[in-house]
């Protein structure tokens, strides 16, 4: 990791006064500083037109973990067998060579926050000074969530809810179930990562086994929820494309997951138990991102409030809090979410540091959904502040019964959308 | 987007051009406020101009003809529902804005 700023305190004045820009907002040094807690969709887009529209003006830094990113989305197209591992990494090469200066990679963890005093600590032991502070740090799973389950047991019953290992993971498991094996697959309570996501997971399963002429295969959702996202139109096409394989049971159905048992793979619910599944997906709940909670910035095992006009923490003005961490209203927890509100965070910052125009917030999001070859379904809408949150102007969500062509469409934009807004992330 | 579909795209668009560009032209465009709004079609429309897949390249588009096009998303002419909800949450000054700027735009190569 390298922070360097020698020159830049020159540079920047020199563009600021280039651009025609009033003297910085922050006083007591020349050049302000921004630095951002994580790199994937909330973090790299914010840091990206942070650096990119204040031209030298501001200095930022993205602090980033890992050498590449992984992402969850389309992370279900892998495992569905349309997407090779390596279209779902990224690396952060270009974002930390296409702004000079501009933007510096830390390659390290944030540990901790000293917000009294403005700064991240690193694990690299580095302190960064920071004059406003961006947190994306994604969710973290609650392990106690599941009776039976755990960290330690996330091998045996992957969640594939983090990218990475654990999504191979998903993977592999679903390759090794034989014909007539049940899969179950333990869906989280609201709110969590990609409200849609489990039911095209569920998808995925059905669609890799039947290829595999495992059409006999079953897979069970037990849902602690009464309903979910596209719900008509995911279980109309369950219906057409793959007969009796997915069956989602609600609830009252079910009457709660009592317990599992990673030792003999087996489901414990109110009303039944499932032995010897050749495969259990465990999605347990989730939380924002560590850095967030010890921060003070969300309480215990929840997520962190957020002004809706500028994606400013509830608690610190100083502080802006993107994507899945955040309590974002009707906004799901999506990379296109996270990608929305750090343009709106980059405009607030870019305007309180350096005197840009500030325009009022505004968000939009899609989320594309995959249910077999050339069959997807999308869900969205745009959102504005309104009454202390962020609330929909309008919504649409496909219908069950639409057109083949319609479908097919669909899919070619989720393909495209894809590649747009990992370019809008990390070029 | 086929072939096909891009000549009624373009059909569309001078169907409604004509009746559209006064309109479009009235509102002077606000250079800032089209950055601004452009970084919200950057989440699909590639702003390097690169058209992959299903989601068409919107840089270099004459103006009166992108006005043109999203009065036909507002009006349910073009069927796209995400098209159709963003434009319906955009002023003839915010349209205007952005077929400014992203009339003003080349594709990079």
């Amino acid at each position: 990791m390298q922070i360097d700023r020698r020159g830049l305190v020159a540079s920047g004045l020199a563009a600021a006064a280039a651009l025609g820009l009033p003297a910085p907002a922050v006083l007591g040094q020349a050049r302000p500083r921004v630095v951002v807690v994580g790199g994937g969709a909330g973090g790299a887009t914010a840091a990206r037109y942070i650096a990119r529209d204040s031209q030298g003006a501001i200095a930022v830094t993205l602090v980033e973990e890992n050498e590449t990113y992984q992402s969850c989305f389309h992370s279900n197209l892998y495992i569905g067998g349309f997407k090779g591992y390596d279209e779902i990494v990224h690396r952060y090469d270009a974002l930390a060579a296409n702004y000079g200066e501009a933007l510096t990679l830390a390659r390290a963890r944030a540990t901790a926050i000293d917000r009294d005093r403005r700064e991240v600590l690193l694990s690299t032991g580095q302190r960064l000074p920071y004059d406003r502070l961006v947190l994306s740090p994604g969710i973290d799973l609650k392990y106690d969530s599941v009776p039976g389950w755990s960290k330690e047991s996330e091998e045996a019953m992957p969640h594939g809810w983090k990218p990475g290992r654990q999504t191979q993971l998903v993977r592999e498991r679903l390759e090794q179930v034989p014909d007539g094996g049940i899969i179950v697959m333990i869906a989280p309570p609201n709110p969590y990562r990609c409200p849609p996501g489990p039911y095209e997971r569920a998808s995925m399963f059905a669609h890799v086994l039947k290829q595999a002429g495992k059409a006999k295969a079953k897979i069970v959702i037990l849902d602690p929820k009464e309903s979910f996202s596209k719900q008509a139109a995911f279980q109309a096409d369950w219906e057409k494309r793959y007969g009796g394989m997915i069956e989602w049971l609600g609830p009252k159905v079910h009457d709660g997951v009592k317990s599992v048992d990673p030792g003999t793979n087996s489901v414990e619910t109110g009303f039944e138990t499932y032995r010897d599944c050749a495969f259990v997906n465990v999605i347990p709940a989730q939380m924002a991102g560590e850095i967030a909670r010890s921060a003070g910035l969300a309480p215990p095992g929840g997520y962190c409030t957020i002004d809706p006009a500028t994606m400013k923490s509830a608690s610190d003005p100083n502080v802006f809090v993107l994507g899945d961490a955040c309590i974002a209203g009707d906004m799901p927890k999506s990379a296109f979410s996270a990608n929305s509100q750090a343009k709106v965070a980059a405009m607030v910052i870019r305007h309180e540091l350096t005197g840009s125009r500030a325009f009022p917030a505004r968000y939009v999001n899609t989320c594309w959904s995959l249910i077999d070859t050339d069959d997807a379904i999308k869900v969205g809408g745009r959102y504005e502040p309104k009454d202390g949150r962020i609330a929909a102007t309008e919504t649409f969500v496909s219908a069950p019964g639409e057109s083949e062509e319609l479908r097919r469409q669909t899919q070619a934009e989720n393909m495209s959308w894809y590649g747009a807004i990992t370019a809008d992330m990390f070029s | 987007m086929t072939t096909r579909t891009g000549d009624s795209l373009r059909r569309a668009a001078l169907v409604l051009a004509g009746a559209l560009a006064a309109q479009g032209s009235a509102a002077a465009a606000d250079a800032a406020l089209g950055e601004y709004l452009a970084a919200e079609c950057a989440s699909c429309h590639q702003s390097s101009g690169r058209q992959q897949g299903g989601i068409p390249a919107i840089i270099g588009i004459p103006p009166d003809q992108f006005v043109a096009l999203m009065q036909a998303y507002r009006q349910g002419q073009r069927e796209n529902r995400v098209m159709q909800t963003i434009a319906a949450g955009l002023s003839a000054e915010e349209i205007a804005a952005l077929a400014a700027y992203y009339g003003g735009l080349r594709q990079a190569e």
